[in-house]
């Protein structure tokens, strides 16, 4: 019985902590995959900035709660979410009826295109098709990915970061890449080592709209995050926010 | 890894999985159970209720075969590595024996993921070598020293009065080597080889951080675009354990036949 006794203790114990714990202010664990420059990335001093990082800090303001980010892979981010290691998902996640079916998102945040990125070299190339026959890269399980392996005859080569794939176009293993537009820009023209080699070519060829991911069913915290975006659209401090990163 | 043979009680601890031979017949029975348990499995699974798990055993066969290109080109890259290693490991020329330990120890000294994305990545800038290739290289750079330390206690446990009859004979020192010692050699490093190929394919999934489209990455792929992580994983799990328990039936049989030949 003194088993039983210890375990209750243990159990009441437990209970009053978190109790206690939810009296704070509520804080929400949130993922991001912090390899994608402008949007999140890792700075020098090893903080996770960027504009979705800005733009998470600002909706949680407006919500009453704080943030806590987990840079998590790409690869099992959504995989995380599902075993519950954190709430949310910030990681300029697109939101596509095959995401929808599986988990649920807020109002979407910015609109954005997928967009090609080829070497200086390739003067004649404007589209995923022109690249028949040639490897084009992306980062796996994005919507880059996603579109190039639409285009019959293009062989997609899926890399675990995105700064992965560009160096590899560097290298000269492949001979695109497909990523947001924004990070195009990052990567093929703000970036020292990158800015004489690649060139962005032609416009975005998909509109997109990224979203906050949260787990298939938590409404409250839909609801929650979709006041704090409301109120930072009203106060046009996503504004602010997009021109401070996206140049 | 294996030393010199001694008289002394040793453990034999592969990294491999355990190669079954008939008289370990506790290892030998588990061997059966997995073997066909895995294999009985995959087919309950791709042909049960769900289309899911078929899905994916369509989406990955590609990934197989570039798996077993890598894990072969690798072995046979890195035996001819190794080879090279040990004989300069036992060399007498202290600059080619310094050289070759040089290289054993600094290559045992950096984990294999690390050196994949250093032969990848940092080579990359100087010297343009596709993919597959450099994924081959890396590895095969890597378990070329192992190889190579294998090499050298195979060559040494060739007792010495055979170097020095062959040379006795007039052979010189090349010839005694390659017709005297080393096909004696060969049977001794087979088993720890089969040991290391068995290690090597498990660690080619390794390559799949170098957008190499090997079994492993494929399945990543399924599972970043479906979010079916528990079905993908399971089945790749299975995959792999298929292969590894199949190759390491098969080394055993080709150790047994050479030992009867014996």
């Amino acid at each position: 019985m003194k088993f039983f006794r210890t375990l209750t203790a243990t159990v009441t114990l437990v209970a009053a902590l978190s109790v206690t714990a939810f009296a704070a202010p509520k804080s929400i664990k949130v993922a991001t995959d912090a390899t994608w420059p402008p949007m999140e990335m890792v700075d020098a001093n090893k903080k996770i900035v960027g504009y979705d990082i800005d733009f998470m800090n600002a909706v949680a303001k407006e919500a009453g709660v704080t943030v806590e980010f987990k840079n998590t892979a790409w690869d099992g981010i959504f995989a995380g979410l599902d075993s519950g290691q954190y709430d949310a998902i910030i990681s300029s996640v697109t939101i596509t009826k095959e995401r929808q079916a599986k988990y649920d998102f807020t109002e979407p945040y910015t609109s954005i295109g997928q967009i090609l990125v080829v070497p200086k070299t390739d003067k004649t190339s404007k589209v995923i098709a022109n690249l028949k026959g040639k490897k084009v890269g992306a980062q796996i399980g994005t919507t880059g990915a996603f579109e190039i392996k639409k285009v019959a005859g293009v062989e997609l080569k899926t890399y675990d970061e995105i700064g992965l794939a560009f160096e590899d176009m560097a290298a000269g293993r492949i001979s695109g890449v497909v990523c947001d537009e924004p990070v195009a820009a990052h990567f093929a023209l703000q970036k020292k080592e990158y800015r004489d080699k690649f060139k962005v070519v032609g416009k975005s060829f998909t509109k997109e709209a990224y979203g906050i991911v949260v787990k298939k069913g938590n409404t409250e915290l839909v609801a929650l995050l979709n006041k704090g975006i409301k109120a930072v659209k009203a106060k046009k401090l996503d504004v602010k926010i997009h021109s401070k990163w996206v140049k | 890894m294996t030393d010199n043979q001694s008289p002394h009680k040793a453990i034999e601890v592969g990294d491999g999985a355990a190669i079954p031979h008939k008289s370990d017949s506790g290892l030998f029975t588990a061997w059966r159970i997995a073997f066909f348990g895995a294999i009985a499995l995959c087919l309950f699974l791709a042909f049960g209720r769900s289309d899911q798990y078929m899905a994916i055993f369509k989406f990955v066969p590609d990934g197989i075969l570039v798996t077993f290109k890598v894990t072969l080109g690798s072995i046979l890259l890195a035996i001819v590595v190794g080879l090279i290693a040990g004989l300069g490991r036992i060399s007498t020329n202290r600059f080619i024996n310094g050289l070759a330990s040089l290289y054993v120890e600094v290559i045992r000294g950096i984990p294999l993921l690390v050196q994949l994305f250093y032969i990848y990545y940092a080579l990359g800038r100087f010297v343009k070598i596709p993919d597959m290739v450099s994924a081959i290289i890396a590895m095969a750079v890597c378990y070329g020293a192992y190889m190579g330390e294998i090499f050298r206690a195979g060559i040494q446990s060739i007792p010495k009065g055979q170097m020095e009859a062959a040379l006795s004979l007039g052979m010189s020192r090349g010839q005694a080597m390659r017709q005297v010692i080393l096909p004696q050699a060969f049977k001794v490093v087979l088993p720890p080889i089969g040991n290391e190929f068995i290690a090597l394919l498990k660690d080619s999934s390794l390559v799949s951080i170098l957008a190499v489209s090997d079994l492993l990455r494929r399945g990543r792929e399924y599972a970043s675009e479906t979010f079916s992580y528990f079905e993908t994983y399971t089945v790749i799990a299975l995959i792999y354990l298929v292969m590894t328990l199949f190759f390491s039936k098969l080394i055993g049989i080709m150790e047994e036949r050479l030992n009867d030949g014996r």
